[in-house]
């Protein structure tokens, strides 16, 4: 048992666990934060898929002392009103249906969303094709893609105005 | 527009947990809080898939530090016995094993990881026993789960003899995973006078208490079972959620200490059973203009181990053996055969779609005998209105048809045809393939006892309404649509009507959601309730307004109208004065469906509600050098009745497609002859990502007004569209044909890339 120091969400957490510990379990269990999703536990379904200093990681499969220095983001962490251009859009076109994996889609959205502002078919495939998504909602999920980067580039627009 | 939803409020409304589901706060059972002193459990499953137990050691486990106690078979106070259908299934094996991974111990620990490194140190020997994992072998040997049941109608022998063209073939499906990715799981703690509460993540809250309760050897009003929502079922938490529900509670009611069992994923699918693989064997005879005169098959079923739904499943099969087809004599056998594999299980569709492909490849089969083309062959013999199913139901709002020339019409089939053959001509690598698929699918449980719910309203005393049923929301969107009937008959804002849990102490004896019929039944027994709160309502307002009670009251928009007429009272005032006039502002409500039966002694009835129709047109593009493949397009018209909530209905229909797509093309369970699952992780079973989804899916809404049994006429939506998915099995082999015309490849599903290749270079 080691005293590890995480950054989450722009919060400090100081937790007492084992240093091979997946971080998702640290998140999860130690944390509280029961947001992010286990899944398959060998990285294959993005269930539990964090930002590390802005990078998509599978939590499951990250032992916790990589995440130590480093920037974490959680699904609970992606916007401070709810109201991220991923967020936005997923509700606007109605994406999830049980729910259960779309805490790890979204965050493989939003980091898409950061590195790519107006996405093409494909840039989303490759980016989303290791979130799996049982009820099968891929259709809605280019879609709504789509839609977040023209709310997020309207956003800009109002800004600058 | 229906005529049945008058408000207008509700068809566009968003599923009421989308705000919670994308930011992370909508809570499963791994999710919720545990109590202090909360314990870990993890099952030892079985190393063999038969054999009888010699021994089983449990010290070094017991003596492996943070564990806490160990269960056995021998610590149950009750019955050791779960089987739903058939009594067949311990909850923790004794004597014998019959398939790997049958929980043997359950290993009660301080963290989930202790337990899973204790279960490691379980040692069991097992003298073998001979393992059967093969369907046909099973028959032959004579294991049957259950008595083979035969529908007939007409007389096939006399119509053979008068056939033009008769073939014989035999079609295989494969098994599926269902991969939910919320995995199976349950959270279990004592309560007061020997009671035990579970919070499980479960389609079939009932039967999790039915079975716990006879473990326990408790009555049902001491178990209570909790569900607030599931994160994927899709049939898999029907009856195979109850033995970890069961677990948890046995460990807690004997420790007396809450305990958690949330299952990892390899353990999940190891433990747990699929959809039923089915082999089967067709006879098909047409005359010369190409109709279907006669179907003679036989259906062998791999039910696994154990009973659990396979009877059930069966006997789905036989009700859509004929798909979307009227064909007049028919003579049809299914067996239920017991293998060494776990029991296997409903999965969306529940044995309809594993019926319908045996009619597809044998039409696909006689097409390519008789050099015409299958779309000819399948649109000479749509079901027609007054045509008999071969269980002696009647097809009544028939809209076979209709789906069909609509798509066909709509979607300019002869240009797409043309497109695949310019295409085809032009390409020796990539080669394009067409399919159409006609869809009907029979709505209500064929088990007729089962069609019935019960929902439970309160209107609190400030206008707030508590809705509670025993629909379970697993993604489905029946919640949304719950709310929406009681914001409807109550002319409410949906924002004023909560969504209760799904609890068997405020609604008792339901039966799983399951078979489409969730917000059917539901729904009839939540309006039920509602419009009687609304009757005693209504009283109140003609009094209260000094009008007699031939005066019509109507609420709309939260405010009361007499006789038409705007008055000043609204719902808020309205509820107050019924409190303040001490009337009751609680209701349940209780919906049998009417009409339905089925007499399973002459197999001859009336046992669905009504059916669901649909076409759809798949295009698939083959790699010819790789096998791989890809759709194009999936084109389809649905018939969804007058939906009552069209964005999750259209959900529901995308999900479908994909999962079938999934289950025909890539979907590839694989266990060895020891029964042993070879595909147990996500790195060796592929299910549908983003890039296996259709380039473009087009859905037209077939608006009828027929099925005054769906609730709002808004047709029952879950299950159907998979079976779109056996479009894309077809359309892949039409491809392979265009590039090699002699292509020799059984009817065989899932069509993965290596069954393609080995068709075009056959």
């Amino acid at each position: 048992m080691a005293a590890i120091k995480l950054s989450i969400n722009g919060k400090s957490y100081e937790i007492d666990v084992e240093e091979d510990m997946p971080l998702l379990w640290a998140i999860r269990d130690y944390v509280g934060m029961t947001g992010t999703k286990f899944g398959c536990g060998i990285a294959q379904c993005g269930a539990c898929t964090v930002h590390l200093n802005g990078t998509p990681i599978r939590s499951c499969s990250t032992p916790v002392t990589v995440a130590v220095g480093k920037k974490i983001t959680t699904i609970e962490g992606v916007s401070e009103a709810n109201n991220h251009p991923i967020q936005q859009a997923w509700v606007e076109l109605q994406v999830p249906q049980c729910g259960y994996c779309q805490s790890g889609q979204i965050m493989s959205a939003v980091a898409l969303l950061e590195e790519t502002a107006q996405p093409t078919d494909e840039d989303i495939d490759a980016a989303m094709q290791g979130n799996i998504c049982r009820c099968g909602t891929y259709d809605r999920i280019r879609k709504a893609i789509h839609r977040a980067a023209e709310i997020k580039s309207d956003n800009k627009t109002l800004s600058k105005k | 527009m229906t005529k049945d939803i008058k408000q207008g409020i509700a068809k566009s409304m968003k599923n009421i947990d989308s705000a919670n589901h994308v930011t992370g706060k909508s809570i499963y059972v791994d999710d919720i809080p545990v109590r202090v002193g909360t314990l870990y459990a993890c099952a030892y499953g079985s190393p063999m898939a038969h054999g009888k137990i010699k021994n089983v050691d449990t010290k070094a486990a017991a003596e492996h530090a943070g564990v806490y106690s160990i269960i056995t078979h021998k610590d149950i106070p009750g019955e050791n016995q779960i089987g739903g259908i058939i009594q067949d299934e311990p909850l923790l094996a004794e004597g014998e094993v019959h398939f790997q991974g049958q929980p043997i111990v359950l290993v009660i620990a301080e963290t989930e990881a202790i337990a899973h490194a204790a279960v490691k140190k379980i040692k069991v020997e097992i003298d073998p026993l001979p393992v059967i994992v093969d369907p046909r072998e099973a028959f032959a040997k004579g294991e049957l789960l259950s008595t083979p049941r035969t529908f007939s109608l007409g007389d096939t022998k006399k119509a053979f003899a008068k056939c033009a063209h008769v073939f014989e073939g035999q079609a295989e499906s494969g098994g599926q995973e269902h991969l939910y990715i919320e995995t199976q799981g349950a959270y279990a703690y004592p309560t007061e006078h020997g009671s035990v509460r579970i919070s499980s993540s479960t389609q079939g809250p009932t039967q999790v208490q039915r079975a716990t309760a006879k473990v326990l050897g408790l009555p049902m009003n001491k178990v209570e079972v909790d569900v607030t929502r599931l994160g994927g079922g899709f049939g898999g938490k029907e009856d195979q959620a109850t033995p970890w529900g069961a677990m948890a509670a046995l460990a807690a009611f004997v420790l007396q200490r809450p305990i958690k069992y949330v299952l990892h994923r390899m353990e999940d699918m190891k433990m747990t059973g699929k959809r039923n693989p089915y082999t089967s064997d067709y006879k098909i005879g047409l005359d010369k203009d190409l109709k279907i005169v006669a179907l003679e098959s036989t259906y062998y079923q791999n039910g696994g181990a154990a009973a659990d739904l396979s009877p059930a499943i069966l006997e789905r099969t036989l009700f859509h053996l004929n798909n979307s087809y009227f064909i007049p004599n028919v003579q049809a056998t299914a067996n239920s055969c017991r293998t060494n594999l776990p029991p296997n299980t409903a999965f969306r569709g529940f044995g309809g779609p594993q019926g319908m492909f045996v009619i597809e490849a044998a039409i696909a089969h006689a097409a390519k005998e008789l050099g015409v083309d299958a779309i000819d062959i399948q649109r000479k013999n749509l079901l027609a209105e007054g045509d008999e199913f071969p269980y002696g139901q009647i097809a009544e709002g028939c809209e076979a048809i209709n789906c069909w020339d609509e798509a066909v019409e709509r979607y300019d089939l002869e240009k797409i045809k043309k497109e695949v053959v310019a295409f085809n001509e032009k390409n020796t690598q990539f080669k394009k393939g067409l399919s159409l698929m006609p869809i009907c699918f029979g709505i209500s449980f064929t088990n007729t006892q089962m069609n019935n719910a019960r929902a439970l309203v309160h209107v609190y005393s400030d206008g707030s309404v508590g809705v509670s049923t025993g629909a379970i929301e697993m993604g489905q969107g029946v919640n949304t649509k719950m709310v929406q009937v009681a914001a409807e008959i109550f002319g409410l804002d949906p924002k004023r009507v909560k969504l209760e849990s799904t609890n068997t102490t405020r609604v008792a004896n339901t039966s799983p959601s399951a078979a489409s019929a969730t917000a059917d039944l539901n729904g009839k027994a939540l309006a039920i309730a509602c419009n009687d709160i609304l009757a005693r309502l209504k009283k109140v307002a003609q009094d209260n307004l000094g009008h007699d009670e031939k005066t019509a009251i109507e609420i709309k928009h939260e405010t009361v109208f007499a006789n038409n007429k705007k008055t000043k009272l609204t719902w808020h005032e309205l509820v107050q004065a019924a409190f303040m006039a001490r009337v009751n502002l609680s209701a349940k409500g209780h919906y049998a469906t009417p009409r339905i039966n089925f007499d399973k002694t002459k197999e001859k009835g009336h046992p669905f509600a009504y059916h669901v129709y649909g076409t759809a047109i798949t295009v698939a593009t083959v790699d010819c050098v790789r096998g791989t493949y890809e759709f194009d397009c999936v084109k389809l018209v649905h018939d969804f009745g007058a939906s009552m909530n069209r964005i999750i209905d259209l959900g529901q229909t995308e999900g479908g497609l994909v999962q079938g797509i999934g289950w025909m093309t890539m979907e590839e369970l694989m266990y060895n002859k020891e029964g042993r699952l070879l595909s147990n992780a996500l790195s060796t079973y592929k299910v549908p990502d983003i890039y296996a989804v259709p380039r473009e899916i087009d859905v037209h809404f077939l608006n009828t007004d027929n099925p005054n049994l769906a609730i709002f006429r808004s047709k029952a939506v879950g299950e159907p569209p998979l079976m779109y998915g056996i479009g894309a099995y077809f359309a892949i082999r039409n491809a392979v044909e265009s590039f090699n015309p002699k292509a020799k490849m059984a009817y065989s599903a899932p069509i993965t890339p290596e069954k393609v290749l080995m068709g075009l270079y056959s």
